[in-house]
């Protein structure tokens, strides 16, 4: 990959030779999402797997973790960001920090578990040793080096390049020109007070379920956008009767771009159903709903009872009413994921349950005991999610394969709501792929654009 | 014999390899790996007492002071109901994540056996490795430990009452958990 500076500036969609590829095709020209069409062959090829890396998880901003996953000094817990391996820690003064997981010296790994509480970061190599702000407190041999060999106030902890939170979810870039959160998020934020603030504040409850799949994290992201796989990729389940038996039965909803390649939407459940409103909540918190949102808000939080999110490019929310057997009745769970690739064809997928502050202990309970029983790999949901991501991804892996495309066409004819009350762009409808298709069509803006060029401020209501 | 005159009976003697009841239980856990190797998961779930806990707890990566790292969010955590679940939804035709079925072996070994909490319940520990093979796929593996309550029911045989799967990977590599342990 050249350095940033070597590349035209004057690159874009089509801005050859920048999307260019060893083949001669044009990633513009196999890609094109308003057409929903959408070439079988950027989901395992290495060569766009090594673009990847560089234009989207060198440079894009992905969540590390929630604030009630550090809540004490010296708390520390190892995540990717993008696809290095980072440190989210709370310092010994109570700033939250991120950090390349390695040390300075030879980039050995430093932090070697999971979740720890630290004093001192001590690698254990050499022996290297960093104060929790980052600063290096002490190298190895230190009489051996010379004057001037060693200069300890230029050699912390190689920082993310920016790290900001929104509702206690830390975000971080390595990109020290990425447009700021709170710009990259916009409009998707309004989405995101809805499901991290309807009723006070959210906890992540424990530890992320962490597991490997042989798929392209692509279609991973693709499918946490698509409603209408629910009835015969999840057709188990209703014919154990969890879910509905007819097909339409999570298309009464909307569909949302909220810019910047964020996606969500929000499904009603059976008509006049109270355990499908309010997200699945308990009655006791619809009230919080007004307390703590604005009226259209609320009044969104209130109809529905599905829900799912992605903030661009892979960190997701689900807030799902479902049972967790054939015995029980449905409940609201919220389950947040993240996946990002080991490979072009191995993913690394992340699963938290989180529940709202305000929840009665048996909520809570109910909640986490529905979500373990249908997420997360042992998930009688889930796991048949993973069969279709792998099979689609080794089917994508022939030269005769990458000459064709998949199919993203429905409702691309369909106009946008105008009653839809929140930002961005709403259609009714909850089953159709204008997600997916803003979805690729902010990866090939970020395929498209040379290093260093990217930022800009989400304005979801200007763009489809 | 009545399964309490049975159970009062149990001594961590009587536990050690090599006595009727080391090899009665071994025999169990042989022919409970069958079923589940054999498909037959309705006859697998008949051998579960209705009090059932089975769980497997997610485990961390942590230093050996802070213990083996087993926490309280879980991979399974599943009753009588739920785990009635997963079997009827092995059996619809349409758990597309084991439709056409992989293929297991469930290994059992290193038993230790000893008198349980309660009477008439044995306290069962082995070491598993199951091995899966999907499709055209290579082999899979899942390791670790498994402590279950075996429970003398009326009539004399055993139900499993508790099922502890403390597997040994931190990241499960294995695509998903849609096989029975």
């Amino acid at each position: 990959m050249p350095a940033a500076t070597t590349l035209s500036e004057a690159g874009g969609a089509g801005g050859a030779p920048f999307t260019q590829l060893a083949n001669g095709e044009n990633l513009a020209e196999i890609v094109r999402p308003e057409e929903g069409l959408i070439s079988r062959r950027i989901f395992a090829d290495p060569e766009i797997y090594a673009m990847e890396l560089e234009r989207i998880f060198g440079r894009g901003w992905f969540f590390l973790g929630h604030d009630s996953e550090i809540p004490n000094p010296g708390d520390a817990i190892t995540r990717p960001c993008g696809v290095d391996p980072a440190i989210l820690l709370r310092d010994d003064d109570g700033v939250v920090r991120a950090f390349l997981n390695s040390c300075r010296h030879r980039g050995m790994r430093l932090c070697r578990t999971d979740r720890e509480n630290v004093r001192f970061l001590r690698c254990p190599y050499h022996g290297w040793s960093y104060r929790t702000n980052g600063e290096l407190l002490a190298a190895s041999s230190e009489n051996h080096y010379g004057e001037g060999e060693l200069d300890k106030s230029e050699l912390g902890l190689i920082p993310v390049a920016r790290l900001e939170s929104y509702r206690g979810l830390y975000f971080a870039t390595w990109d020290k020109n990425a447009t700021p959160l709170d710009a990259w998020l916009g409009d998707m934020r309004w989405y995101m007070d809805i499901i991290f603030g309807r009723t006070g504040e959210i906890e992540f409850v424990g530890v992320p379920q962490v597991w490997d799949v042989d798929c392209s994290w692509k279609f991973a992201t693709d499918n946490f956008t698509d409603n209408f796989h629910v009835f015969w990729a999840h057709q188990s389940l209703v014919q154990l009767g969890l879910l509905p038996n007819f097909p339409d039965f999570a298309s009464h909803g909307h569909m949302v771009t909220a810019g910047n390649g964020h996606i969500l939407h929000f499904v009603q459940g059976p008509p006049n159903d109270e355990i499908y409103m309010g997200l699945g909540l308990p009655k006791a918190l619809w009230p919080r709903f007004e307390q703590n949102l604005k009226p259209p808000q609320a009044e969104i939080a209130m109809r529905h009872g599905y829900s799912a999110g992605t903030m661009w490019p892979n960190f997701h929310w689900l807030q799902l009413t479902s049972a967790g057997d054939m015995e029980s009745k449905p409940v609201g769970i919220l389950n947040l994921r993240l996946e990002y690739p080991l490979s072009p064809t191995r993913t690394r997928m992340y699963s938290w349950f989180a529940i709202d502050k305000a929840a009665s202990p048996e909520f809570r309970k109910i909640s986490y005991e529905t979500y373990v029983r249908t997420f997360g790999p042992g998930g009688i949901f889930d796991q048949d999610d993973m069969e279709n991501w792998e099979e689609c991804t080794a089917a994508a892996i022939g030269p005769a394969a990458k000459r064709h495309t998949l199919h993203h066409k429905m409702g691309i004819g369909r106009k946008p709501d105008p009653k839809w009350p929140g930002p961005g762009i709403g259609y009714s409808d909850s089953y159709g792929e204008m997600t997916q298709r803003a979805w690729y069509g902010e990866w090939l803006r970020w395929m498209s654009k040379p290093l260093g060029s990217i930022g800009r401020a989400a304005n979801g209501g200007a763009r489809r | 014999m009545s399964a309490v005159m049975h159970a009062s009976a149990v001594t961590p003697a009587a536990c050690a390899p090599g006595t009727p009841l080391y090899g009665e239980v071994t025999e169990f856990l042989y022919r409970e790996a069958d079923l589940l190797d054999s498909g037959r998961f309705g006859d697998w779930f008949e051998l579960f007492a209705e009090d059932i806990r089975y769980d497997m707890p997610v485990r961390t990566n942590q230093f050996r002071a802070a213990g083996e790292g087993f926490q309280e969010v879980a991979f399974f955590d599943d009753n009588y109901a739920s785990l009635k679940t997963r079997v009827k939804r092995l059996e619809t035709e349409f758990a597309w994540a084991e439709t056409p079925p992989s293929r297991t072996r469930h290994y059992v070994t290193n038993l230790l056996l000893a008198p349980g909490g309660r009477a008439d319940e044995l306290a069962v520990r082995v070491n598993f490795m199951i091995t899966r093979t999907r499709a055209d796929r290579g082999h899979q593996m899942f390791t670790g430990r498994r402590e279950d309550t075996l429970r003398r029911v009326s009539g004399g045989q055993l139900k499993i009452a508790r099922r502890l799967i403390l597997g040994d990977q931190t990241v499960i590599t294995n695509s998903n958990l849609s096989i029975l342990f």
